[in-house]
């Protein structure tokens, strides 16, 4: 395609001429970067229970269900929180722990699922990157227990275990946590919702309708 | 005709004059009422959650910088982007202009043997107007995020770049839904509303293998896409499809990943009045097993770059398209979207829009303001609207001025009166005086004149003229020091 290869260089020397002023070399550059202003707040100023007390206050204010519980509970509550879905048939990504597949439910772990087989389960369990307390937000980075996009997005029924060392204050504080940029990421603050009409806010248009989280006090 | 009771124009090309195009909306109570009423709720949030974030100032003073900087150097980091999202397994395409972009999707949906193509909500796209063009090549395109769907089915156009529906109210909504998607029994509830839309798409998104959307952010550095949205839509059409196509502006670009962490904490605050959107989406070229196989980002110029070169316009690219500005416009809140003509409204759009258009179309977009300056003091990169639009004011006024029509034109020729006046003292003491006898005889005993005749009563039409004084400014001076003396 030799066409759009002469498109791309015209831009691009559209765009030099118009920065020829302003634009630096590459040394200058870098410490231009460096030295942009970053005086916002970056690290939290809460204790950590404060921290995860504040997260679970803003997941409650999305209508998110949450519940606490120590290490060692994790299956049970798991299974608790299973058995009062009144669902059934669940999908989980490969990695999670088998302890968390509580028995008597009917489960299909993702190794290849189709979107089909996976629109058909009516909840997922999966577990998180991190959680930002701030803004109420859960972090998936899409890892063997976080589950392929997809996985996350048609059932109707996300259910999401989280830890309280995962707990960050800030969204600041998410990005130190990250030592190299996830390829793939999705932030979720509370399940899908539409404020389109008349700005009444509506929970559920296509993503899961109902997101539940446990918190592990690790 | 649509259900505003007009048909709103958005391509600047063909667009009646803002003074003309307000008319139907002022003429429309219903659609007035509408705006105002989403306009107040978004601002009650905003203004709430934008007082709770302590360092607010400090995350604009930051996201400005990041704006500016990868601006002044945007060669490089769309150059950047380009090879780390190659590297990822996308393919980058460059669009000089609207035709170029349209042609090279309308290629890859051939390429696809697409007949159906899903699409999240983009602006960019509706600035090249790709839906019509894509339905004149036989290709359906359906929207799939909420308010997009009331306008497609409506055949309405957006009248705000967040919420392009506001202008439509539940009933108006429930009688598009029940129409268009064959449900009798449809309430105006917006729950049962939102759910017709849900069921409506949700084996579209399963079965439509093409996704067009827009881009939130590009990231130089990792070459990854960003895409902000909240009602899932977007992840469906970002996951469930064999190929995805986004078109982005060549601006949308920032240095590094970390700069989210600014964009991202201010975009849905000043947008929407959220601490944070319900989804934010970020992938890479291509992830195995994960979502489209096949990626393609389109670069849309567009006339950007000749924004680019210009010093003092230049801050327009800075734009995160939060709509703050619209909200906050005293004149948007009268008008709301459709006026402006373009799919860009606001004040944001009264500098965005003539100036894609390369400043020979939409020319009364500078002047759709009060220059009251609340745009700039919301704006999270801190755009200076009323700089900008006083410099494209001075622009349009110096095209005006060779036209030779103007010299007919009774402000023109008034103000050439008054430069000649203004600029001779004798003068200016002689019409002093003819003045002061002239309007003496339509000033009233209440010391104010109440009309004029001639083109003077286009001012007393609205409002009334304070007589002039008995005696000047002047005339007092010389008479104190006289006095002294």
């Amino acid at each position: 395609m030799s066409a759009p290869i002469q498109t791309r260089d015209k831009i691009l020397d559209r765009v030099r001429t118009a920065t020829k002023l302003v634009a630096k070399g590459p040394a200058e550059r870098e410490s231009a970067y460096a030295a942009l202003p970053r005086e916002y707040v970056h690290a939290g100023q809460l204790s950590r229970d404060a921290s995860i007390a504040l997260l679970i206050e803003r997941l409650r204010e999305y209508d998110a269900e949450v519940v606490e519980c120590a290490p060692a509970e994790v299956p049970a509550v798991i299974a608790a929180q299973l058995a009062a879905s009144g669902k059934h048939t669940f999908v989980a990504p490969a990695g999670l722990p088998a302890a968390w597949l509580a028995k008597g439910f009917d489960w299909k772990l993702d190794s290849g699922l189709t979107s089909a087989e996976i629109e058909k389960a009516e909840g997922v369990l999966t577990a998180s990157f991190c959680a930002i307390a701030d803004s109420g937000t859960i972090v998936l980075h899409h890892s063997a227990t976080e589950g392929r996009r997809i996985l996350t997005l048609l059932p109707d029924w996300h259910l999401c275990i989280l830890y309280a060392s995962q707990v960050v204050e800030t969204l600041p504080e998410y990005f130190a946590r990250c030592d190299q940029p996830p390829a793939l990421a999705t932030y979720i603050s509370g399940p899908s919702a539409t404020a389109d009409i008349e700005m009444t806010r509506i929970k559920g248009v296509h993503g899961p309708r109902f997101l539940h989280v446990i918190v592990v006090h690790d | 005709m649509s259900h505003t009771g007009y048909h709103p124009v958005l391509d600047p090309t063909h667009a009646a004059p803002f003074p003309k195009a307000v008319l139907p909306v002022l003429r429309n109570p219903q659609l007035r009422k509408n705006v105002a009423h989403a306009i107040d709720v978004i601002q009650a949030k905003r203004g709430k959650l934008v007082a709770e974030k302590t360092d607010w100032q400090e995350l604009r003073t930051a996201a400005s910088a990041i704006r500016t900087h990868a601006l002044e150097n945007l060669d490089f980091y769309l150059e950047q982007f380009e090879e780390r999202c190659t590297a990822a397994g996308g393919t980058v395409h460059w669009a000089a202009d609207a035709a170029e972009a349209r042609q090279i999707i309308l290629d890859l949906l051939r390429e696809e043997n697409a007949s159906e193509v899903i699409k999240i909500k983009t602006m960019t796209s509706a600035e090249i107007q790709l839906n019509p063009f894509l339905k004149a090549k036989g290709i359906r395109a359906y929207e799939t995020d909420l308010a997009e769907i009331i306008l497609q089915l409506g055949e309405d156009e957006p009248s705000h770049i967040v919420v392009p529906a506001l202008h439509v109210n539940r009933s108006q909504v429930r009688e598009i839904f029940s129409r268009t998607m064959g449900l009798k029994d449809l309430s105006d509830e917006p729950r049962e509303l939102t759910n017709a839309a849900r069921n409506y798409l949700r084996r579209k998104f399963l079965d439509i293998p093409t996704a067009i959307s827009g881009a939130n952010f590009l990231v130089a550095e990792t070459g990854a896409v960003s895409v902000v949205e909240s009602e899932g839509n977007g992840r469906m059409c970002l996951t469930l499809p064999r190929t995805m196509i986004t078109i982005a502006g060549i601006e949308k670009v920032l240095p590094r990943f970390q700069d989210l962490e600014v964009m991202l904490q201010m975009l849905a605050r000043s947008a929407t009045g959220e601490r944070m959107n319900p989804y934010t989406s970020l992938w890479t070229g291509v992830t195995p097993g994960d979502g489209p196989q096949k990626f393609h980002v389109i670069l849309l110029d567009n006339g950007r770059s000749s924004i680019l070169a210009k010093k003092t316009e230049r801050q327009t690219l800075k734009c995160i398209r939060c709509a703050a500005c619209m909200n906050t416009c005293p004149v948007y809140r009268q008008t709301g979207g459709h006026a402006y003509g373009s799919v860009y409204p606001g004040p944001i759009g009264a500098i965005l829009t003539p100036q894609l258009m390369q400043m020979h179309y939409a020319q009364t977009l500078p002047f759709a303001s009060s220059l009251c300056g609340a745009c700039y003091e919301v704006c999270p990169v801190k755009i200076n609207i009323p700089e900008v639009l006083l410099e494209l004011r001075s622009q349009v006024t110096n095209i005006e001025r060779k036209h030779l029509s103007r010299f007919l034109d009774p402000m023109y020729l008034g103000l050439r009166i008054a430069n000649l006046i203004f600029s001779r003292a004798w003068l200016f003491h002689t019409s002093q005086f003819f003045g002061r006898f002239g309007l003496g005889l339509f000033t009233r005993k209440d010391g104010w004149i109440h009309s004029l005749p001639s083109v003077g009563g286009k001012w007393t039409q609205t409002r009334d003229l304070r007589g002039l004084p008995n005696q000047t400014f002047h005339g007092w001076w010389a008479a104190r020091t006289k006095e002294a003396k």
